[in-house]
């Protein structure tokens, strides 16, 4: 009775580790020899293009209005740019003159003054998003606390989609470190 | 005494449990087959096309390469469609894959999948396109549909469309749709500053992007069949679709109603918006995990940006990664979670930026990345294969990692570099 067993367990050993082996499996009759004609149709769909050459109605000169004098300043209308440290958004000590030139324009000009961030191209876009707007918000910030109405001014952040220079250099990177400023037309 | 034949019949017991236990695990294992390095199904691939294009060719070789299953031929073997006869060396493979490119108007490929060892046809598909600049995907469809008849699993992936936006000039962009290996490029928007796109569904008719015309940034969801476009929603100083729930009906974007940027959930239907994060610093890059119940996304709250972790509907924020400098990318599937990590500068004075896997469950983490900067890592749509862009020297490539398999394939990138893209 036991040999019997033993035997019985050998054969179905021997039959389950040759299923076991990993070869490929064999196809069903049933699919070989199809001869289907399939159109990709949702890749093939045609898809659109679309230009929106709209956008481009600003002045876009960045500092090329001929009122600066800053070699390095890219914002327009008499103001002048704010630098920034990697990855910082505080305004340091060497900008409070720019600040102070800046909040003595927007106090005396009747339209809204556009504050964009800008900022290098290390880190991913997103990120630079939210830090050129950190930029821009405290040079806002700033402005306001000059006393100027916090409602003439409307931020916004070009992250490093609007780099000034495009050399793989330290000083290009700290031109495009940013905020820019320029009357809304 | 010792009883033998209790003894005898207890081992017997205890043998034939085990036995049983190896044969449902080998049921188990033909339901849904992966295969090792060393098994993975060899296969070589015959051209019989009238006229034969190695670019097509190697199409079809990252295709089973990618996927993880296949060893495929390097040789671009050339033979006729039709007949069952192979080469004695093609005997050595397991399968063999025969196939014929017509191009004319559009273009056809008529595929043969045969047993190397006594010839039968195993598989035999005709696909047609109407245009050739999409031929890449014929491909794709082949090898998806060969891949699905020997029942591995699943890399229907490779079918489908990537979007990406690039910079054409300052503050100009435009949105492309690709294919995997970026054979196929169509810009679908041309001019202004359009970014960030991000894919509104699973059968990708639609996505999302960011508009920067004018002062406020617009959400904005089109329809790249019909060109339809729907504004969703404008917010000043910044605007970014981050991540889309499973049923299209929520977004987590990146906004910044009172200037200052952090991470909201937006519900479609209702127009509503939940605020999830509140920091006076950067939280960005929100991503959906753990069954949509929380978020991971990129925060400076440490003082340099990181990987954080938090419920959507309560408080507590908890830090996902211990190591790096500056970990600025993130995208998570289920519970598994890649991120960038920037590591020291190399030998040539450049930052290289490492991709890393981890989980939300626990701190298990290792490289998937060793040398370059390698950024926009991004999950398939079924978790399986992480695709990111690497620049090394002057040359950037776009890269896909199959988990499973540890197998990488990179395609060279040329043009302007990538702003943004989804999968």
């Amino acid at each position: 009775m036991i040999q019997k067993s033993l035997l019985l367990t050998a054969a179905t050993l021997t039959l389950l580790l040759s299923a076991c082996s990993q070869k490929a499996p064999n196809i069903p009759d049933a699919q070989a020899g199809k001869n289907n004609v399939s159109d990709v149709t949702q890749i093939a769909d045609k898809t659109v293009s679309i230009s929106e050459n709209t956008y481009g109605n600003e002045n876009i000169n960045n500092g090329k209005d001929g009122t600066n004098t800053n070699k390095y300043n890219s914002s327009s209308n008499g103001f002048q740019s704010i630098y920034f440290g990697f990855g910082d958004y505080g305004i340091s000590t060497g900008m409070d003159n720019n600040i102070a030139k800046n909040s003595n324009i927007v106090s005396n000009t009747p339209g809204k003054i556009k504050i964009e961030g800008n900022c290098d191209e290390f880190g991913t876009d997103e990120y630079n998003y939210a830090l050129g707007l950190k930029r821009a918000k405290a040079v806002k910030d700033s402005i306001v606390a000059q006393g100027v109405n916090a409602g003439k001014m409307v931020i916004i952040s070009y992250g490093e989609s609007n780099p000034v220079c495009s050399n793989p250099t330290d000083g290009c990177y700290a031109q495009n470190r940013r905020v820019d400023l320029r009357l809304v037309k | 005494m010792f009883d033998i034949k209790h003894i005898k019949e207890r081992f017997l017991r205890i043998l034939l449990l085990f036995l049983v236990s190896v044969y449902l695990f080998a049921v188990d294992a033909t339901l849904k087959i992966e295969k090792d390095v060393e098994q993975r199904t060899r296969i070589a691939i015959v051209d019989a096309s009238a006229i034969q294009s190695s670019a097509f060719f190697k199409i079809l070789l990252s295709d089973f390469k990618i996927s993880g299953h296949f060893l495929a031929d390097s040789i671009h073997h050339n033979g006729d469609l039709n007949s069952n006869y192979l080469l004695p060396i093609l005997k050595s493979k397991e399968y063999v894959l025969k196939y014929a490119l017509i191009e004319h108007a559009g273009a056809k490929l008529i595929v043969r999948l045969l047993k190397a060892s006594d010839s039968t046809e195993v598989f035999k598909k005709t696909y047609a396109i109407p245009t050739k600049d999409k031929i890449a995907f014929l491909a794709h469809k082949a090898i998806s549909d060969v891949n699905d008849v020997l029942k591995y699993t699943d890399i229907s992936w490779i079918n489908r469309y990537v979007v990406f936006s690039r910079y054409t000039k300052p503050r100009h962009s435009e949105i492309v749709l690709a294919d995997y290996t970026f054979n196929y490029k169509k810009v679908i928007i041309s001019g202004g500053l359009n970014l960030f796109p991000k894919w509104a569904d699973a059968a990708q008719k639609s996505f999302y992007y960011s508009a920067y015309s004018g002062l406020m940034p617009t959400l904005y969801k089109i329809n790249i069949y019909t060109g339809a476009k729907e504004k969703i929603v404008t917010s000043e100083g910044m605007l970014v679709c981050s991540d889309v729930n499973k049923n299209g009906s929520k977004l987590l974007l990146t906004m910044a109603p009172q200037g200052q940027a952090d991470i909201f959930e937006w519900d479609i239907a209702t127009r509503n918006k939940t605020q999830i994060t509140k920091f006076n610093g950067i939280d960005v890059s929100g991503k959906y995990v753990d069954d949509e119940s929380r978020i991971v996304f990129v925060s400076n709250r440490l003082g340099y940006a990181n990987i954080f972790k938090k419920a959507i509907h309560s408080g507590t924020v908890s830090q996902v990664v211990y190591h790096g400098k500056n970990n600025n990318a993130v995208d998570a599937f289920a519970d598994k979670i890649v991120y960038s990590s920037r590591e020291s500068k190399n030998s040539s004075g450049t930052h290289t930026f490492n991709l890393y896997l981890t989980s939300s469950m626990d701190s298990l983490t290792r490289p998937l990345t060793t040398t370059g900067a390698n950024q926009f890592p991004r999950f398939s749509t079924d978790g399986s294969v992480i695709q990111f862009i690497k620049h090394r020297g002057r040359g950037s490539s776009i890269g896909y990692t199959n988990l499973a398999s540890h197998q990488s394939l990179l395609f060279p990138l040329s043009g302007k570099k990538i702003q943004s893209i989804d999968w």
